[in-house]
């Protein structure tokens, strides 16, 4: 390492360096927030759409399917379920009423939830309000997720 | 500058060359590696490290580019297995001539040569 | 050990790995879930395995680098440490928090747990790695700011170092940015954007710069190299650290519907991620060439270099692999990012705690290294778990680029559950190389225990 570039000069670097990009991080999430209207779907963000990811949540949903190809990998992604079943929240409802609690034989199984028909009435809207954010390049590529 | 000093910083500059070569500047780092064997005289640091770079990027070239033209062309370039062997492969092998050079840079700036074992003066 | 209170480290340290232990039992068992998709159903689901698997992982680490923190910063700060008797209750509190947490999740039904703990109130339950009820959020903000408080005293009114004060940077982050954990709203693009301050800033911000002051300390120990080599070093790995990974966060906000500027940004950024890395992989190999002194704790030398060159790999190399948009748009939530998660893990995280451990554990026992036969044991385990998880990664990015060729990129894609059942050979091996890795952790805690001959400190 030469003498000309000293301890000062890194530690400057890392102070410098550190605070303009938090500053610019900062700038660019100010203006995401603004933008985010024109592709959030949060026109469709109803009372019950917020229901409806509660449920999602205490479900732990997440932990074994993708939402937007984020959380686990282990069943199918459920952006795109809405679309994917035809459009259809009538068709997502049954999928999760019609679990059988004792699983599938040999084959990855979903729980039972016991769910009540609000709840899965606002679960299938939730998923439908997700599928309608328009994601960049309209992902995922295909209708399989 | 003396014989010993000019002798480390090729040493150094041909290591840095051959890392170059794998990484940002390939072709154009090899190239620069013949240009300093060029200049290294027989039974020196600097020749030894200059040789080595050369060694290891031509054993990187069959290791990388032939291997996988010649996986790519006994798999068939539309199987999926192809691609599954290819990709793994590159990044993995790719990955490990990065660190040997890596290591080989650092050890060039000490003006020692390398040695069997890494904990070994 | 120079200073008593250093010995605290002892009691979060053996927590750590108990943890580890667990946290891998749970990973073994989802790794036959995979293939042998009802085993524990409906006892154990697959997600309660794994937000057992991942949280204990996230708390294991942090018991790790408070008890690395405890052994540091007392010799760094050239004092005893302000409070010994709150970090012994912290510990306490932490661990029995933390266990009750995990009893929660194997328990009782999530929604029932969720109830019990009265997540309506505050709801923050239900996101990936933060599974945790909304009270034991609660109960880690307050650990948290009782460990700051404590080592902040004790750098404040003693020695401050270069590392001792990136340390403390690192670990206010890791509280500061934990935070955003609590802010969770209706709209799921804002959920996604901000739940990545707190999992990017985490693991590729802050935790970069406890990952990296750790590392220069046991480096500095084991090598006899002059601080203010290493100082420097430090300081210019953190930057690149700081510069590539704040605006690099954008990699994650490719496709979560964010504006598209970010696809540029988040590539361009994000790409320069593996630099950081690199120069901790320039930096551990220099040190340890120009050492003026052999350590008689061969061992810990070889955890260092074997953490710079694990994180290079799995956070930098895998990481590279699927950071540029044009190639994530395809890769995006398949195997290819699970492969990258447990490499990147295990290498910067996993292994500067066995590192410090490594390092400290036979000082607070009072020698300067173990045995001979010990560290003979400890070797062949650090090898035997790098190379599981070499194995692991190769395979889950072979079942990832298959995935992605079946699935994502074909013009007439199949089915996830269709896909995955074509992955099944990955998998299967993939578990064998989990087992060996469980192996590889019984292997390193044996050597703990083992006797044999002691070695010299040799100057």
């Amino acid at each position: 390492m030469r003498e000309t570039f000293t301890k000062g000069m890194a530690r400057n670097i890392y102070y410098g360096g550190s605070v303009f990009f938090f500053l610019v991080l900062i700038g660019l999430t100010v203006d995401t927030v603004k933008r985010l209207p024109a592709t959030d779907n949060s026109e469709n963000l109803t009372e019950q759409v917020a229901e409806g990811k509660r449920v999602w949540e205490v479900n732990n949903c997440i932990g074994c399917h993708t939402l937007l190809g984020e959380g686990a990998y282990f069943a199918p992604e459920l952006g795109n379920v809405y679309t994917r079943f035809g459009e259809s929240t009538e068709a997502i409802k049954a999928f999760i009423k019609y679990r059988p609690v004792e699983g599938i034989e040999d084959r990855r199984s979903m729980p039972q939830f016991n769910l009540t028909d609000e709840e899965l009435e606002a679960v299938a809207q939730f998923l439908k309000y997700v599928d309608g954010v328009k994601t960049a390049r309209d992902w995922p590529p295909n209708i399989q997720g | 500058m003396t014989t010993e000093e000019l002798q480390l910083r090729r040493a150094a500059s041909s290591s840095l060359f051959s890392l170059l070569n794998l990484t940002a500047l390939p072709i154009i780092g090899f190239l620069m590696l013949l240009l300093i064997y060029k200049k290294t005289e027989s039974d020196t640091l600097d020749r030894y490290y200059a040789m080595l770079g050369i060694k290891t990027n031509l054993v990187a070239a069959a290791a990388l580019l032939l291997v996988t033209t010649l996986m790519i062309l006994l798999g068939g370039f539309e199987s999926v297995w192809t691609w599954v062997y290819v990709i793994s492969y590159f990044v993995f092998v790719h990955a490990m001539f990065i660190l040997f050079a890596t290591w080989t840079m650092v050890r060039s700036w000490t003006g020692k040569k390398l040695t069997k074992s890494f904990l070994s003066k | 050990m120079k200073y008593e209170s250093q010995g605290i480290a002892k009691m979060y340290f053996i927590a750590a790995i108990g943890l580890f232990v667990g946290q891998i039992l749970f990973g073994v068992t989802m790794g036959l879930q995979y293939v042998m998709g009802d085993f524990l159903f409906p006892e154990i689901p697959f997600n309660v395995a794994r937000m057992v698997h991942t949280n204990l992982l996230i708390v294991w680490l942090l018991f790790g680098f408070m008890g690395s923190a405890y052994y540091l910063i007392p010799e760094e700060a050239e004092r005893e440490l302000f409070s010994p008797i709150l970090a012994k209750v912290m510990f306490w509190i932490f661990l029995v928090a933390g266990a009750l947490t995990i009893l929660g999740y194997l328990l009782v039904p999530y929604a029932r747990l969720a109830e019990l703990t009265m997540n309506d109130l505050l709801p923050t339950m239900g996101r990936e790695f933060l599974e945790q009820p909304t009270i034991t959020k609660i109960g880690i903000v307050i650990v948290a700011l009782a460990f700051i408080f404590n080592i902040g005293m004790t750098v404040l009114t003693g020695r401050k170092t270069v590392i001792n004060l990136v340390l403390l940077t690192g670990l206010v982050g890791l509280a500061v940015f934990f935070l955003f954990s609590f802010y969770n709203p209706d709209n799921i693009v804002l959920d996604k954007y901000f739940w990545w301050f707190v999992v990017h800033l985490w693991v590729e911000g802050v935790w970069e710069l406890i990952m990296a002051s750790l590392l220069a300390y046991v480096l500095i120990k084991v090598t006899g190299v002059d601080r203010e080599v290493i100082e420097k070093w430090l300081y210019i790995i953190i930057a690149m650290a700081l510069i590539s990974g704040l605006v690099g966060t954008g990699h994650h906000f490719f496709w979560i519907g964010t504006p598209g500027y970010w696809q540029w940004l988040g590539s361009i950024f994000s790409a320069l991620e593996p630099i950081p890395f690199f120069m901790m992989t320039l930096f551990a190999f220099n040190v340890v060439n120009k050492r003026r002194r052999d350590h008689p704790n061969k061992a810990a030398v070889l955890w260092a270099l074997g953490t710079a060159v694990m994180a290079f790999l799995g956070a930098g190399v895998w990481g590279f692999l699927h950071t540029l948009a044009p190639v994530n748009f395809y890769t995006h939530g398949t195997q290819i990012t699970a492969a990258h998660g447990h490499m990147a893990f295990y290498g910067a995280y996993v292994m500067v705690v066995l590192t410090m451990i490594s390092y400290s554990m036979p000082l607070m026992r009072g020698q300067k290294a173990a045995n001979e036969t010990a560290q003979k044991l400890e070797i062949r385990s650090f090898w035997t778990m790098t190379l599981s998880m070499v194995a692991i990664t190769l395979l889950l990015t072979g079942a990832g680029i298959m995935q992605v060729y079946l699935q994502r990129y074909s013009a007439d894609p199949l089915p996830f559950m269709v896909v995955q059942d074509e992955l099944a050979t990955f998998y299967w091996l993939r578990e064998v190389a989990g087992i060996t890795f469980l192996i590889g952790l019984f292997m390193y805690i044996y050597s703990f225990f083992v006797k044999g001959k002691e070695v010299e400190d040799v100057e």
